[in-house]
């Protein structure tokens, strides 16, 4: 155990030490950042100021007004009124003139980001359908409500015309559409975006940790078979203990990386100031049960995955035999992120639930689906918190075969040099004693 | 002498290969005993043996009269055949983690690394890393981890290899020194002259078998030519008269005598140096060389059957 916790600490100082390390650290979150989080709280993001927009009426029949009272309904998080409409101009239809040199105005004042945005409603909108957002950029979410919103203004003004015996009001009230709010259990606001891509972050940390760390190790036991100083190791501890250093070594290593990040998340959220970070970040990052598990796959996920690295080292002679062997443990790991956007359609279908239930699967394809269905608190009663423990044993089971495989040609490979041995000859490895 | 070391019938396949044929050697305690022969004679097949690296076949090792226990590993100190060490450590860190893994505790390691380095003269290089030093000082750093750990056994896979003379000469002078502390070495090499200026007891193997082994002095003179060069001014054909005088060469600067085994040297020495003067006279022992070629090399038997198995 002593030996053990020597080579432990060296694997862990080699790692840890080099510059490449730190720069990890700070650039692999950037880099998924970059392509993951970013677009999502972009796409989620809410607008901290009331959005001023100005009204351009060629109707005269109250669109404008209406529309401005409608919008009343939104307000951001800190209450104040999520649009203000601040001027409605009624120009005559036919006055070009007077609606260019109009809109060279609101134009210029758009592009000073003194108003947001502003709409031109033109003549018998109502039947035409006819109504211009002019802005420099165009929100999912505002878009979606000022088009539900105008909708039922002119819906107002088609049924005021017609010969419905009706309060128009009623019928309004009868017709009127909704916009559909998104939330986890327990109440929290979820949407699509950020649901599919925070799943994906999380996948991501775990198939980046486990190809970048099994790599170093890989490596450094094709290193120590090509300096031969492997003979001088196995002549001091025993492979196992060379085996089972590296990789507890290398993954406390990865745990170090994964904790700074975690603890730069949770402090960039705390003290976030203007930033906006949407509601399902703090939903996951503050869910003790969901980062335990995630926790905890990482961790078994890891030893899994690298136990197989560590096979390939001892097997191989150059980087390059192994690229063919890395190849399908990318896949594997990489396979939920393919097959994503089906599971956050169908998170509990019966392929979703069996593909989890693969072990060379399980650490991320639970983790996937953890997110999208949402976890809140530790209850077997919902069943993907029973199918993740479930999924805990069966990789658990799994591991210890694969080491229980691995060890058995590990201490054979690491001592054949030049040829790589066929098949045939590593299965006859594992029948010696 | 108490043994130290003891093979017993060790055979190793490879394959269908065989790499050690039913081998047995006695080390006794604090001497150095070297394995000599020829490349891919097993020498290598046979130190890994010992070193529990890979497993013999058939037959048994035993370590002062009982089975390789784990911690005799802790007691060994392992220089392989070719060298290595992590080139991103320092000389310190590598020294202190070589030995730290043989068990030895850190403050024994530190008390010593200075002193190692001083005799190898690295001491400058302390903090740097592996890679800035040049072939012969990684050659000499990777012998002071073999040391470092006060083994009691020290084991040397082509000790010669890649050294140049002057760190041959350095390294001999350390290993006679650990052979006075009653540290018993063990070496393999396939340079026979070296193996004659160091070792006490000798092992030839061929193809895997043990040609001869012994105290390396019983050895030579068991396998004695019964021969003198004499260098000499004037005709020296009287020589030939002599009796136990089997056969003269005559070289331009000396002549070569071959006796019979019951000739006495002292009284031909006697008798020419009555008769003129002598420069120098000396009774020649077979070199290592000269017996192995004698013993192994000359056995066409031995060497057709073992054509066969290659095949």
């Amino acid at each position: 155990m002593s030996k053990m916790w020597v080579i432990i600490k060296r694997e862990y100082a080699q790692v840890v030490k080099k510059k490449s390390f730190i720069v990890g650290i700070i650039l692999t979150p950037l880099f998924m950042v970059g392509i993951t989080v970013l677009p999502a709280m972009l796409a989620s993001k809410k607008a901290d100021d009331t959005q001023k927009i100005a009204v351009i009426d060629m109707d005269n029949k109250k669109v404008g007004e209406k529309f401005a009272e409608s919008l009343t309904r939104y307000t951001l998080d800190n209450g104040l009124p999520a649009y203000e409409v601040t001027d409605i101009y009624y120009i005559d239809p036919n006055d070009t003139a007077k609606l260019t040199e109009q809109r060279a105005v609101l134009d210029s004042l758009v592009r000073a980001k003194q108003l947001k945005s502003y709409l031109i409603i033109n003549h018998k909108a109502e039947v035409n359908d006819s109504i211009v957002l002019v802005a420099k950029s165009f929100g999912f979410r505002t878009n979606s409500r000022f088009e539900k919103r105008l909708s039922d203004v002119l819906s107002g003004i088609r049924l005021d015309k017609s010969d419905v015996n009706l309060e128009v009001d009623s019928i309004l009230k009868l017709t009127r559409r909704i916009d559909l709010m998104q939330q986890a259990p327990g109440g929290r606001e979820r949407d699509f975006l950020t649901m599919y891509l925070g799943g994906i972050v999380f996948v991501m940390i775990i198939f980046m940790t486990i190809i970048g760390y099994g790599q170093v190790l890989m490596r450094s036991i094709i290193e120590e078979k090509n300096s031969r100083i492997i003979e001088v190791m196995i002549s001091s501890v025993s492979p196992f203990q060379l085996m089972a250093g590296k990789i507890i070594g290398l993954g406390l290593a990865n745990l170090t990386q994964v904790g700074i990040w975690i603890v730069i998340g949770i402090g960039i959220y705390n003290f976030r100031g203007s930033l906006d970070i949407s509601a399902d970040v703090s939903a996951i990052l503050f869910n003790p049960v969901f980062l335990s598990f995630f926790l905890i796959y990482l961790v078994i996920g890891y030893i899994m995955y690298s136990t197989l690295f560590a096979l390939i080292g001892s097997i191989v002679n150059t980087d390059k035999e192994a690229q063919n062997f890395i190849f399908p443990i990318t896949m594997s790991l990489i396979l939920p992120v393919m097959v994503a956007m089906y599971i956050i359609q169908e998170p509990d279908s019966l392929i979703t639930v069996t593909l989890s239930m693969i072990p060379i699967f399980t650490p991320t394809m639970m983790i996937l689906r953890m997110n999208f269905i949402g976890v809140e608190t530790f209850s077997f009663a919902n069943p993907i918190i029973l199918e993740a423990t479930i999924g805990v044993a069966i990789t658990i089971l799994s591991t210890l075969l694969i080491i229980w495989l691995t060890s058995k040609i590990f201490r054979i490979g690491i001592l054949m040099y030049g040829k790589r041995p066929t098949l045939p000859e590593i299965i006859k490895w594992m029948r010696y004693n | 002498m108490d043994e130290y070391l003891r093979l017993e019938n060790i055979c190793k396949s490879y394959e269908t290969k065989k790499a050690v044929d039913d081998l047995s050697l006695s080390v006794p305690q604090g001497c150095i005993y070297g394995i000599i022969g020829p490349n891919g004679a097993g020498k290598t097949t046979t130190i890994r043996m010992i070193m529990n690296i890979i497993v013999p076949d058939s037959g048994n090792i035993f370590i002062k009269g009982a089975g390789v226990t784990k911690d005799f590993r802790n007691r060994v100190g392992y220089l392989p055949e070719e060298r290595g060490l992590y080139k991103k450590m320092t000389l310190e860190e590598i020294i202190r983690f070589l030995a730290e893994i043989k068990g030895f505790p850190v403050r024994k390691i530190v008390e010593s690394m200075d002193s190692w380095l001083e005799k190898m003269s690295l001491l400058d290089y302390k903090g740097k890393k592996v890679e800035e030093l040049s072939k012969g000082m990684q050659q000499k750093l990777q012998f002071i981890t073999t040391l470092i750990h006060q083994p009691e056994l020290i084991i040397l896979d082509e000790l010669f290899s890649g050294l140049d003379p002057l760190n041959i000469e350095l390294i001999k002078n350390i290993l006679l020194e650990e052979k006075r502390r009653g540290t018993t070495i063990l070496f393999s090499t396939h340079v026979m002259e070296q193996a004659e200026k160091l070792c006490d007891y000798i092992c030839m193997i061929n193809n895997g078998r043990k040609v001869l082994d012994g105290r390396l002095a019983e050895v030579k003179s068991k396998f004695g030519t019964n021969s003198i060069q004499i260098n000499m001014e004037g005709d020296a054909g009287f020589i030939r008269e002599f009796s136990g005088v089997k056969k003269v060469t005559e070289f331009p600067n000396y002549i070569e005598l071959k006796l019979s085994s019951d000739a006495d040297s002292r009284a031909i020495l006697k008798e020419v140096a009555d008769r003129m003067t002598i420069r120098r006279f000396e009774i020649m022992e077979p070199s290592l060389y000269d017996i192995f070629i004698n013993v192994a090399g000359v056995k066409p038997a031995e060497l057709d059957r073992e054509g066969k198995a290659d095949v």
